[in-house]
């Protein structure tokens, strides 16, 4: 593929509006909370979109239509079971008391809720997790760029990386948030000709379903998780909703600072509260764009066009350069710009969400905490700027690490899998029941985590895992990891909760504002209909029936 | 600073170049799969959202002066 000179000025138009936009903001940053925590004044809408592009990585969009063409539209599980109930739990549940705290990170709750130590693990578990996404989403683009248009990788991973470090050191989380969001609207801008384009010529859905006969399973979520020889993704039904739709998709939407960081930036309680559940109006929807030109391609592919899936060099399908040989077929010079320029934002927004969660909680829950307290304001502001070009630059050479895996969404799953899994039950704990201790919550925490790294270390799909031994063979890494993410989080629960019996609770005094039953969730009683939490909720509940049931 | 307006002038301009490639040069680097003018209707699009989000934020800055531009 080639692109046009109109191609070019598209991007350097793009590319220009977001340096902008930082250059712009520059001037509200006069202390570290305006730089790491946007001084928590940004609108509603804002917060909202940011919320879910800051998880639209270029990993999720070339991973999500390399899903959809490995494995149908049970891929949509990671959003219509997965994403959208744990927003909704986010919304309603924990986001009065990561708000109500005062918090200015996910560790820094763990510390006021527990203790120190707590902290400390999550605050360094979450800052390697933040580095190793933001390597892989890097990699992903690295990659492709380099086998699409034949740019070399180094190349364009480092000028996009300078680019995401210009805007993020110029105007902090407020920059980032704010082009997460020019960079969602271009995504969905940039991608939903393609799904129109390519859909369509597959004939439609019930034309796709007729052209794939012989594999049924392409088209239903729900119909073939009786057994998981039945179904492309090679899991059986408690795998997915307890591990997908539970424990990995409740970890990652309600306890990863990644995401967690852009509500708490909004401007009022009643706004923070909002932001997950007004983000899944457009959440629940992306699917459409994202997993569908996955399985179109699929089909397009048998149809005899001249369209071949794209082939990896020692053979076998290569998934992941789906999305981008498809735009290569449907879009003409003009628009194929703006579809690159999308894919270059969705890394971005990837690669920024990540390391302006990394400088917040290396600053306040790491350097404040262990290396420097006490300091003058100004002198974090410095340290939060210093460690934005220490993420990017980390960053980087994880890129590296992540070229020894072929489907990245595996790999990334199987990072979250060993971090957010555990971490979860230890808030589900912390946050709903006063008498989790602190001494219960470290040890669930910190053997959870280890119980998933034995898990993985002790069971093999697909050829990859068990370097201690292989007791367990999953029929795929999918499988895998969730059953790692299962079996992590009741480990957690269940040591938290033997320990916390042993061991004296802070007085409820103490945890005010902390747990549920002490703190005071606010009514809006007065906000106009919809603004408030609960309608928004039954109707994002009864639009997620709908499509469960129609993709059944 | 308001976020429509940057948004709308990029999604204005853009959708500006597609509609002119659109009209004025259809067959460049044309796709092989599909015949439709397509940065025609994806530029017509671009350009009426651009628009859309600039008038949002012209409505937000002048409150009670009516809605045209």
């Amino acid at each position: 593929m080639k692109l046009a000179p109109v191609d070019y000025v598209i991007l350097a138009l793009y590319f220009a509006f977001v340096l902008g936009i930082g250059w712009r903001l520059r001037k509200r940053i006069s202390s570290s909370g305006d730089f790491l925590m946007s001084g928590r004044s940004v609108p509603v809408w804002i917060t909202s979109l940011a919320f879910i592009a800051a998880n639209l990585g270029a990993v999720e969009l070339i991973g999500m239509a390399a899903s959809g063409a490995k494995y149908g539209i049970m891929t949509a599980h990671f959003y219509w079971l997965g994403a959208i109930p744990a927003m909704l739990f986010m919304g309603i549940f924990m986001m009065p008391f990561y708000y109500g705290s005062k918090a200015r990170s996910v560790p820094e709750y763990l510390k006021m809720r527990f203790d120190e130590k707590t902290r400390a693990f999550n605050a360094f578990s979450f800052a390697i997790m933040t580095i190793f996404s933001s390597g892989i989403s890097m990699y992903a683009l690295g990659l492709l760029l380099h086998l699409v248009l034949g740019w070399s990788f180094d190349v364009s991973v480092l000028a996009s990386a300078a680019i995401v470090l210009a805007y993020t050191f110029l105007g902090g989380l407020t920059s980032a948030i704010y082009n997460e969001v020019l960079q969602f609207l271009l995504i969905v801008m940039g991608f939903a000709p393609l799904a129109i384009l390519s859909v369509n010529k597959a004939g439609g859905w019930q034309g796709m379903v007729s052209r794939l006969a012989d594999r049924p399973n392409m088209f239903h979520a729900w119909r073939y998780l009786g057994s998981p020889t039945e179904n492309p993704m090679g899991v059986e039904i408690f795998g997915m909703v307890a591990g997908l739709g539970f424990v990995l998709s409740f970890g990652y939407w309600c306890t990863n600072f990644l995401v967690v960081q852009r509500a708490m930036a909004a401007d009022s309680m009643s706004a923070a509260r909002r932001t997950p559940l007004i983000g899944t109006l457009p959440k629940m929807f992306l699917p459409f764009i994202v997993i569908m030109p996955g399985i179109a391609a699929l089909v397009l592919s048998k149809m005899h066009l001249g369209y071949d899936f794209p082939l990896k060099a020692t053979g076998g399908p290569d998934y992941d350069q789906a999305l981008t040989t498809l735009m290569a077929q449907f879009y003409p010079a003009g628009l194929l710009g703006v579809g690159m320029t999308g894919l270059m934002a969705s890394f971005m927004s990837g690669m920024a969400g990540n390391v302006t969660a990394f400088n917040t909680v290396f600053t306040y829950d790491i350097y404040q905490s262990y290396i420097r307290p006490g300091a003058p304001d100004r002198h974090y502001l410095t340290v939060g700027r210093v460690t934005t070009v220490v993420g990017v630059l980390l960053s980087i050479a994880a890129a590296y690490v992540a070229t020894r895996y072929n489907n990245i969404m595996d790999l990334l799953q199987l990072v979250f899998g060993c971090v957010n899994a555990p971490l979860f039950a230890t808030f589900l704990l912390g946050m709903f029941w006063k008498r989790t201790t602190a001494h219960g919550a470290f040890s669930g925490l910190t053997l959870g985590t280890l119980a998933a790294v034995l898990t993985l270390s002790s069971t093999t799909a697909e050829g990859k895992g068990g370097w201690i031994a292989n007791l367990y063979t999953f029929p795929s890494q999918m499988a895998q990891n969730f059953w790692i993410a299962i079996i992590a989080f009741t480990t957690c629960l269940v040591i938290s909760i033997a320990v916390s019996m042993f061991t004296t609770p802070r007085t409820d005094k103490d945890m005010e504002g902390l747990v549920y039953g002490l703190t005071k969730v606010p009514h809006d009683a007065t906000a106009k209909w919809y603004q408030r939490p609960a309608p928004l909720t039954v109707i994002v509940v009864i639009l997620l029936f709908i499509l469960n049931i129609w993709f059944r | 600073m308001d976020l429509r307006v940057p948004s709308g002038w990029f999604f204005t301009l853009v959708g500006l170049i597609l509609l002119g490639m659109g009209l004025f040069a259809p067959h460049m680097g044309a796709a092989p799969l599909t015949t439709e003018n397509v940065n025609l209707y994806s530029g017509a699009c671009m350009l009426v959202f651009g628009l859309f989000l600039l008038l949002m934020a012209w409505r937000a800055a002048h409150p009670g002066k009516g809605s045209n531009p």
